[in-house]
């Protein structure tokens, strides 16, 4: 992985940083995918809750988490973002608004930092570079709430859809699956992350390597955190009667392709495209409305820091002009005191003027 | 003279069942089946594993882009006739297309609720008719509820619904697409549902174990232990590793078997829904659930009298009470206004009011005043 940087050394020794999130009902795989990932217990388990309060709904948690992998030699500080809760009511209205309100949170958070006098050096980078959104191995094609969530969230973040628990699908079934899916993304116009490439403008390879990445959106993932034995092998999948299905067989599963995908090479795309395109717009759309309309569209996003964040990116401006004015005015003053001397002298003058004028009269007088 | 016991062979009491069988032989059976739960659970590939043949079609996916969402859910009726060894069944398959799909499910169960309720009502209906031949009967007999499966527990929907569901009719609650958990996810998971729905008072369907003969009583309790049952469904016949042919769903690790009990309940489900206890699901169908909803409308309604009907969609409710809300605070507003203006009103009118009191008590002194001058006066000529 270290040569595909081409001389990014430096970095290598210092390892990258890398924010995802994974959004899904629960049951779809979330919690085991990631452990599987990072191939120890990140995330806790749900620990079902008690029967009797089944009927309750609980609101979304955002739960961001902290780990350290090291892939190939090259460390990742990875920080993953759970979202348990998501889809789980009757009424999912408010589950989106919440994710949104985290990742714009974490946009103001940088523009907060850029537009400071004193940046701080140890300033943490919490924006999410991808979104792992987890469909429900239904067969059919996508449902309501997965064309909302992908259409509301891929403005803000880099969108890959997975399909959870994948071993439920026969695989004919899968492929239809996929292919909806893929179908109903266009139609609806959702811009999903699809490793992107530019036929004349790469090389060979990566144009090969992305296109092929694409084909197998959305990835079928299965996960375990289970090791079993298959024909004397210790591997890591699922024990059923009828079989045993292995995690990391690329036949059963594409989630080793998803994972370096994710972890090494394309792990600086998504990162610049994050900075370079989504936190872009994020500030000019941003920026652009602060000018024109005021904060009205800051009151409907609630979160006190936003409002706390762009008081003080006002004040700031305040200060800076306040100076300004200070400094234009201590200018004008100066001119005016010396236009006044000028002036004083000046009339010195013609006074001395008028007074030798007089006495010469009066001697004339005389 | 007493009675004497003959030992003659009786005078065919005993030949009642055997007549029985022969009427309802010639009469037929007739079993209306619901289906509830979210879209892509299996439900209709089930019914078709069920009775093996393509009773339900699968949903045209090719026109889904041109079908409106309209957010409601749908009730799909399907019908059907069955014939096994010249017995016939008029089948009815109910399906709820819709429901659980959308991001807000609030009262989605509202067209299924009131469905079960105007099948009852219907029957009851046609019951008070002067006329009541060739009665249609459609209440269900049996509501199979498909769970997700998470592995974790019920959600809040599935409790809400089958709370209502399982006070109407006869809830079976099975897990659907049982080929995605292992074993012992599959135990915990049955373990976990089991405790919700005794936790929330859902009620669900339980046949009666106790029976004359051991076997069936030992069937019967092996059947009510598998709930929820785990069902895989399909109608294609696959070839094992191990050579046999079944009907399964082929993976690339191995084939689930539909028919294997080590694989999934289905065979404990079929026998419930139709070997064994169709007769009982119907019977209870007709006295215990009809009956119940017979007695809590005739308690509330008299004899002939339309039912009430509450034309209330839940969305137009809750604009309903916005709009009353705004009304009655509108109102309130206006008639604090009008208070403080009609206090205003008084406090002028007082103020007026003293004013003309000390004008008039100024008056009145001055009268006096003029009074006792002219008094004066008049005593001072006298008294010139």
């Amino acid at each position: 992985m270290a040569h595909r940087l081409g001389g990014r050394r430096k970095n290598v020794k210092k390892g990258f940083q890398f924010t995802f999130m994974v959004v899904g009902a629960s049951g779809t795989g979330r919690t085991t995918f990631v452990n599987t990932l990072c191939d120890s217990g990140v995330l806790p388990k749900k620990i079902s809750d008690n029967p009797e309060e089944a009927h309750n709904e609980a609101g979304i948690k955002i739960k961001p988490v902290s780990v350290e992998l090291d892939e190939d030699g090259v460390r990742i500080s990875l920080t993953i973002v759970d979202t348990p809760g998501f889809g789980d009511n009757i009424d999912n209205e408010k589950c989106f608004q919440e994710i949104v309100g985290y990742l714009e949170s974490q946009y103001d958070d940088i523009l907060a930092e850029e537009n400071r006098i004193k940046r701080n050096p140890r300033f943490r980078d919490n924006r999410v570079h991808a979104l792992l959104y987890f469909i429900a191995p239904t067969g059919h094609a996508l449902r309501e709430i997965d064309i909302e969530l992908m259409r509301r969230l891929s403005p803000r973040v880099n969108v890959i859809p997975v399909i959870g628990r994948a071993d439920s699908l026969t695989p004919q079934e899968l492929r239809d699956f996929k292919r909806r899916i893929m179908e109903d993304i266009e139609h609806y116009n959702i811009p999903i992350y699809n490793f992107p490439y530019d036929p004349e403008e790469d090389d060979e390879d990566t144009v090969e390597e992305n296109s092929e990445l694409r084909t197998l959106l959305p990835f079928a993932i299965i996960g375990s955190d289970e090791e079993i034995v298959v024909n004397g092998r210790t591997v890591r999948g699922r024990q059923y009667p009828w079989g045993a299905v292995e995690v990391d067989n690329p036949k059963h599963s594409d989630f080793a392709r998803l994972r370096s995908a994710l972890l090494s090479s394309h792990l600086q795309d998504l990162k610049e495209i994050t900075h370079d395109f989504l936190y872009e717009n994020y500030r000019t759309e941003k920026l652009s409305r602060t000018i024109n309309g005021g904060d009205q569209d800051g009151a409907a996003l609630d979160a006190d820091e936003m409002a706390s964040q762009s008081v003080r990116l006002k004040e700031e401006q305040l200060r800076r002009e306040e100076e300004k004015l200070r400094d234009i005015e201590l200018k004008v003053q100066k001119e005016i005191q010396e236009k006044r001397q000028e002036l004083l002298a000046k009339e010195e003058a013609l006074r001395s003027l008028e007074a030798r004028l007089a006495a010469a009269q009066l001697q004339d007088a005389a | 003279m007493a009675p004497s016991a003959t030992s003659s062979p009786g005078i065919g009491i005993a030949n009642l069942p055997n007549q029985r069988h022969k009427i309802v032989t010639q009469r037929g059976a007739n079993f209306t089946l619901m289906v509830c739960g979210e879209s892509g659970l299996g439900k209709t590939t089930f019914v078709n594993t069920l009775f093996t043949t393509g009773i339900k079609e699968h949903k045209n996916h090719v026109k889904r882009h041109s079908e409106q969402l309209d957010k409601t859910v749908k009730i799909e009726i399907t019908k059907a006739e069955l014939e096994e060894k010249l017995f016939k069944v008029q089948l009815t398959v109910i399906d709820t297309p819709g429901f659980g799909d959308y991001v807000n499910n609030r009262n989605n169960w509202d067209p299924i609720i009131e469905f079960l309720d105007d099948q009852h009502e219907s029957f009851m209906r046609q019951e008070q008719q002067p006329t009541r031949e060739g009665k249609i009967d459609m209440r269900v007999h049996a509501c199979l509820y498909f769970i997700r499966p998470t592995g974790h527990t019920l959600s809040a929907l599935d409790v809400e619904v089958m709370k209502r569901l399982g006070s109407r009719v006869n809830l079976i609650p099975v897990i659907a697409k049982a080929d995605t958990l292992t074993p012992k996810d599959l135990a915990e998971f049955k373990q976990k549902v089991r405790d919700v729905i005794v936790a929330q008072n859902i009620h669900i369907y339980s046949c009666p174990i106790e029976s004359e003969e051991e076997s069936t009583t030992a069937r019967n309790q092996d059947i009510m232990s598998a709930m929820p049952f785990a069902v895989i469904g399909s109608i294609d016949t696959v070839n094992t590793t191990d050579g046999r042919t079944v009907i399964g769903r082929e993976y690339s690790w191995g084939v689930a078997e539909v028919e294997n009990d080590e694989h999934c309940d289905f065979k404990k489900l079929r026998s419930l829904l139709i070997r064994t206890h169709m007769l009982d699901l119907i019977s209870t169908t007709e006295e215990t659930h009809y009956e119940t909803y017979r007695q809590g409308q005739m308690e509330t309604r008299k004899f002939g009298d339309p039912k009430v009907k509450n034309y209330d969609n839940p969305k137009f409710r809750e604009e309903e009470d916005m709009l009353r809300k705004r009304f009655t605070d509108q109102v309130k507003s206006e008639e604090n206004r009008f208070r403080q203006w009609e206090q205003q009103l008084i406090a002028e009118r007082d103020r007026l009011n003293k004013d003309l009191e000390t004008q008039h008590a100024q008056i009145k002194s001055l009268e006096s005043d003029l009074e006792s001058l002219y008094q004066q006066q008049n005593r001072g000529t006298i008294r010139r």
